[in-house]
């Protein structure tokens, strides 16, 4: 059941521009931990280096499944997806011309995936009742808060064991930032999951994480051991509460 | 002018006929283009490579034409993932497929086309099957069993293809892959192992449209080009990256160019239904069924 994640020492950089420089993290297993930070300082750099995407220069990430241990640097991003660590990316990147089943469906491609994928989609009908009104929708006719639904329904389709949000309320209001915010904690809950999730709205992301990490500049600037030592702190207060 | 009615249903049925034909044409290219944005020019000449392939089984060893398509199947879905294999290895990786990968589609063209022509010479090559001659009659109307079998050939192919498109995990995948090849990777599913998959599927769909084509009309190696621009402008009528839609686009073609080539000569007939495509983009230009 348990699954952590285990960043060492990372550093990553696009060509000559540093952007990441010596980040140690880590969520443990059930934990929701919450990267926060402002534009351009590297939360989404880290999802990418996670999956895979980007190649970090040095350091190290180390996912946990079930007693099992995974290095991810050097592996494919769909070897990464596999072991059951699903990204809801930045922006969504659903497919626009597919409906929303067949977005659903999509998601549940890996074999593990497929077992499960009555079950899931049953779930996420009951969760979002509104793909399941629209599941012959094309998904790019839907409006930014179905899609951000959408996204994670997609995310849950993987039966993933880590979970990696990243920016879930860029473009919504704040009635659907909340909302979306309360739909990640359960989804957390009912399939107990691990997840990271990067965030800029600090009051949001605080009301569901256990802990946090603020990145600034491509660095780990403070952690924060639990929601109530990070409500207090200076450095958020002063970045972010603008107090 | 009085229209003759036997003239007209002859002419419709006709229309239904070729366009069913023209299905098996296009649906190669509805995929690649349409769905893959790989702009396959040397799709006909795939088309004529197995046009040809019927025909010298066929010579040799009497086998039914058809037959000699899907027995092909996996030799042009093979020819079909080096293919793309190598396009992509020289192209597409490196971004340089616009320009670049439609000068190596045309050199496939030119290369398949020559190849032929020092082989066969530029003679017209015909086959022989028990449905090559004969007619149904019903009533009026004439059913000439030469269109009546590639359009059901067609048709089915069509719906397999349709349904495993559809109903499948690689099948979704295709639909997906160019909308956002990263977006696939995040659902454990390698973009180009599905591009291959499907550019393998696409020219195999060649193999059988060949054969097709030589049991409707006699076959020289330069004959595909007469259908490039046909194939082009079937899959932007119906709708880039509708399946559906290429049926639809095929069989409004094919009953526009039969009309025309009954009542008013064959030769306005390319004319009409290329005026007939000018006119549905600028009302609808994602095509008839486009999304």
């Amino acid at each position: 059941m348990a699954s952590s994640l285990t960043i060492t020492n990372l550093h990553a950089a696009y060509g000559s521009v540093r952007v990441l420089e010596d980040v140690s993290l880590r969520v443990g297993a059930g934990e929701t931990v919450a990267l926060l930070g402002t534009n351009g300082n590297g939360k989404s750099t880290l999802m990418k280096c996670i999956m895979g995407i980007l190649r970090p220069r040095t350091g190290s990430i180390v996912v946990e499944i079930d007693g099992d241990r995974h290095e991810l640097i050097g592996r494919s991003t769909e070897e990464i997806v596999d072991l059951g660590i699903a990204l809801v990316p930045e922006g969504r990147r659903l497919f626009p011309k597919l409906s929303v089943e067949e977005n659903l469906m999509l998601g549940a491609s890996r074999r593990t995936a497929r077992a499960q994928m009555g079950r899931n989609y049953d779930f996420c009908c009951a969760t979002f009742p509104v793909l399941a009104e629209r599941r012959r929708q094309l998904a790019g006719s839907l409006s930014g808060g179905e899609q951000q639904m959408l996204a994670l329904a997609r995310a849950l389709m993987l039966a993933p064991r880590i979970l990696l949000v990243d920016e879930p309320s860029v473009g919504l209001s704040p009635l659907l930032v909340s909302r979306t915010i309360d739909t990640i904690k359960l989804l957390k809950e009912q399939y107990q999951l691990t997840v990271l999730m990067s965030e800029q709205n600090f009051t949001q992301a605080i009301r569901i994480a256990d802990r946090g990490y603020v990145i600034v500049h491509g660095q780990i600037a403070y952690e924060g051991r639990s929601a109530a030592e990070m409500n207090d702190n200076e450095l958020i207060r002063k970045f972010y509460l603008g107090i | 002018m009085i229209v003759s009615y036997d003239l007209l249903v002859n002419a419709l049925i006709a229309g239904v006929l070729l366009g069913g034909f023209y299905v098996a044409v296009t649906v190669g290219i509805s995929i690649a283009f349409g769905i893959l944005d790989i702009v396959n020019i040397a799709h006909v000449a795939f088309i004529i490579l197995g046009a040809y392939i019927a025909y010298i089984v066929n010579l040799h060893f009497g086998l039914d034409p058809i037959l000699v398509g899907i027995v092909t199947l996996p030799a042009f879905y093979a020819l079909g993932a080096v293919v793309y294999q190598i396009y992509y290895l020289s192209f597409e990786r490196r971004g340089q497929e616009a320009l670049r990968g439609l000068a190596f589609f045309f050199g496939l063209l030119f290369i398949t086309e020559v190849g032929l022509i020092l082989v066969f010479g530029v003679d017209y090559r015909y086959v022989s099957a028990i449905y090559v001659g004969p007619s149904l009659r019903l009533g009026i109307a004439d059913f000439p069993l030469r269109m009546v079998v590639p359009c059901v050939a067609a048709l089915v192919m069509f719906g397999v293809l349709q349904l495993f498109l559809s109903r499948t995990f690689t099948g979704r995948a295709i639909m997906a892959v160019s909308q956002d090849p990263l977006a696939l990777r995040l659902m454990a599913v390698d973009p180009i192992r599905i591009k291959r998959i499907a550019f393998g599927i696409s020219v195999a769909t060649a193999g059988i449209a060949g054969a097709l084509l030589i049991v409707i009309q006699p076959v020289e190696p330069s004959v595909g080009r007469e259908f490039i621009g046909r194939v082009f402008a079937i899959a932007v009528l119906g709708g880039l990256g509708s399946l559906p839609g290429t049926v639809v686009g095929a069989m409004l073609l094919g009953i526009m160019e039969s009309l025309t080539a009954t009542f008013y000569g064959p030769s306005w007939a390319p004319a009409v239904a290329f005026g007939f495509l000018l006119l549905t983009l600028a009302f609808r230009p994602q095509g008839i069924l486009g999304r």
